[in-house]
């Protein structure tokens, strides 16, 4: 490399560092760094503070919960809080939980059986009524559920639906659908058309195309709507706060709600609970970050 | 479709468009019936007396629940704090998976497990997150208002941050904010990182300063990725519900207070007038903002 080209190297290298623009960290000045590194802890603590909060007081003893100052680095921790939540005849957790799972595996598991085979057709399938379609399915985002729950309110009584976990699954399925179908279409689409075309040539059809090419190639989309679908339905308060009337068909939300409102003074309770219903969600999104953030880039997630 | 005659005569492009509609129609006959037929059905409703007892028919009155919507303070009041709350969690939500993409958008170690823990609060289950946040604003025992009032002495006093009418809502707006920006920052990072480095050091040799160089790259290559997040934020704010209700009773937004028309006061009709001008509201403002946004 000549002196001049090295030269100008560096001179690129260096504007681009000191403005923080470039992908390059070395050679940045060190107030720079110091800039950066406090504004990402920062950003770090306010992101994080509330689940180690969380985390930290369901481990705490009582006579530490309800005493000032609050304890932030803790003398003694108990599992006290995790005996109770676990105990059926104080508190119905495993019951919440378990309704919880099998709602929103349900629920996930056909929204994504429908939408790919819903967005399939409109991503590569020709026929009139297409574009119709698939921008009708994005107004539906703005049908919100509380436009819904008056009317799906009395169709649910008028079905006899009423207290049962089937009300939920009705219509969470048809609520994660518009998302599902959106997220897993944009991802067809980015799939290129020629390798279908080909496998056409090759005398596959339609059908065998989606099973044997689209659908593995895509494994890293139905990935992620499986897991967007099933937090959707994890996280469902309205619905199920209207529908569900007994302890024993109660979801997490409604559960831990009901908790919190006939005690007082139960906040390690609450939090353990509150820890536990997390780490599904948790769990699955560690696993499955890589696909979950290609996921969003390609449909956004109502939230 | 021009001829469906015998099986067997079908061309490739109509055996394609059969397939097509085969394809879609369970998606589109479930959203039919369990959206499209309730939304419609609410519609009615909001013209009806809804009696309590199933088996009795709606009893038409016309446009009296809108009359009454109209004439009555709650109603105004509560399209104020749905757009209060909706703007201001909106543009903080924006705004800060902005800043938090622009500062992501250089390499530094385990950026990809710290990209991961910033999208905690978004991945999280909001009933869970809701209690934390109630613990931590409790005015007993709660850190927040232990640390506003007794260590840095904003406030005197035992002032229950999510009761008290004044605070409520900014805490429900910062909550909100908190939840939702990393949303905001996934759907912007992506964008952030596709600009080409060039154009800044093109810049930089025209000798453009650190603000010139956002306002005149930054902003305008991100401006249609903004809007969008902008916008699919707000369609989702202003239609809150859970999100604010386990968090206190004191904002009352008009999902809210719909909610509380119809499942408290047990007048469906009267909530359904509600849920229909909430919408057609998101309605007028989507088309304001799609024309604006558009020639931006």
């Amino acid at each position: 490399m000549s002196t001049k080209q090295s030269t100008y190297r560096h001179v690129v290298d260096s504007f681009k560092t000191a403005l923080g623009l470039g992908k390059n960290t070395l050679e940045t000045s060190l107030a720079e760094r110091v800039v950066f590194y406090v504004a990402l802890g920062l950003t770090l603590l306010i992101t994080l503070f509330p689940f180690y909060y969380m985390a930290l007081a369901s481990l705490l003893p009582e006579s530490s919960l309800y005493s000032l100052p609050p304890t932030l680095l803790p003398q003694d921790l108990t599992l006290e809080h995790y005996r109770t939540v676990f105990s059926p005849e104080t508190f119905p957790f495993l019951t919440y939980f378990k309704n919880s799972f099998v709602i929103a595996t349900t629920t996930a598991g056909a929204s994504v059986l429908v939408a790919t085979f819903g967005a399939y057709s409109f991503a590569r399938l020709d026929y009139r009524g297409r574009g119709v379609i698939s921008r009708g399915v994005l107004m539906v985002y703005m049908f919100s559920g509380i436009l819904l729950v008056v009317p799906m309110f009395q169709v649910i009584v008028w079905l006899g639906f009423v207290d049962s976990l089937a009300s939920l699954f009705v219509t969470y399925l048809v609520q994660t659908l518009p998302v599902s179908l959106y997220m897993l279409g944009n991802y067809f689409r980015s799939i290129p058309e020629e390798i279908e075309e080909a496998a056409i040539m090759d005398g596959y059809s339609r059908l065998e195309v989606i099973f044997k090419i689209t659908l593995p190639l895509s494994a890293p989309a139905i990935v992620a709507v499986f897991f967007f679908t099933f937090m959707i339905a994890w996280n469902e308060y309205l619905f199920a706060s209207i529908f569900l009337q007994s302890q024993s068909v109660f979801t997490l939300p409604i559960g831990i709600e009901a908790l919190s409102s006939s005690f007082r003074q139960v906040w390690g309770q609450i939090m353990a609970a509150s820890l536990l219903t997390s780490v599904p969600l948790i769990v699955m999104f560690t696993y499955l970050e890589k696909f979950m953030v290609e996921g969003l880039t390609f449909g956004a997630v109502e939230g | 479709m021009v001829s469906l005659t015998r099986g067997g005569d079908r061309t490739i492009e109509e055996k394609e468009a059969l397939l097509g509609y085969a394809l879609i129609a369970p998606a589109l006959l479930l959203i039919a019936t369990v959206i499209l037929y309730p939304v419609l059905y609410n519609v009615y409703l909001s013209f009806t007396v809804v009696p309590l007892r199933p088996d009795e028919a709606p009893q038409w009155i016309g446009l009296e629940h809108y009359y009454n919507l109209f004439g009555s303070s709650a109603f105004w009041s509560a399209l104020r704090t749905t757009i209060v709350f909706t703007f201001f969690s909106t543009t903080l939500a924006t705004l800060g998976g902005l800043g938090t993409a622009l500062l992501f958008n250089r390499s530094f170690r385990g950026r990809r497990y710290i990209r991961g823990m910033v999208l905690l609060p978004y991945v999280a289950p909001l009933i869970s997150v809701a209690f934390v946040w109630r613990f931590m604003l409790d005015p007993l025992y709660g850190i927040f208002p232990y640390v506003g009032s007794d260590v840095l002495g904003l406030y005197a006093g035992n002032i229950d941050i999510l009761s008290n009418g004044d605070t409520a809502v900014w805490s429900v707006i910062f909550i909100d904010a908190w939840r939702y920006f990393p949303f905001a920052f996934l759907m912007l990072i992506a964008r952030v990182q596709a600009i080409p480095g060039d154009m800044y050091e093109a810049a930089k040799i025209d000798g453009a300063s650190k603000l010139a160089q956002f306002k005149d790259i930054t902003l305008p290559e991100l401006k249609y990725i903004l809007a969008t997040v902008f916008l699919l934020r707000w369609i989702w704010n202003f239609n809150k519900f859970a999100d604010i209700w386990l968090l206190t009773r004191r904002v009352e937004t008009l999902p809210i207070y719909a909610y509380q028309v119809a499942f408290a006061n047990y007048q469906h009709g009267q909530a359904a007038a509600i849920s229909m001008v909430l919408f057609l509201a998101l309605i007028v403002f989507v088309l304001a903002y799609v024309a604006w946004a558009l020639d931006w």
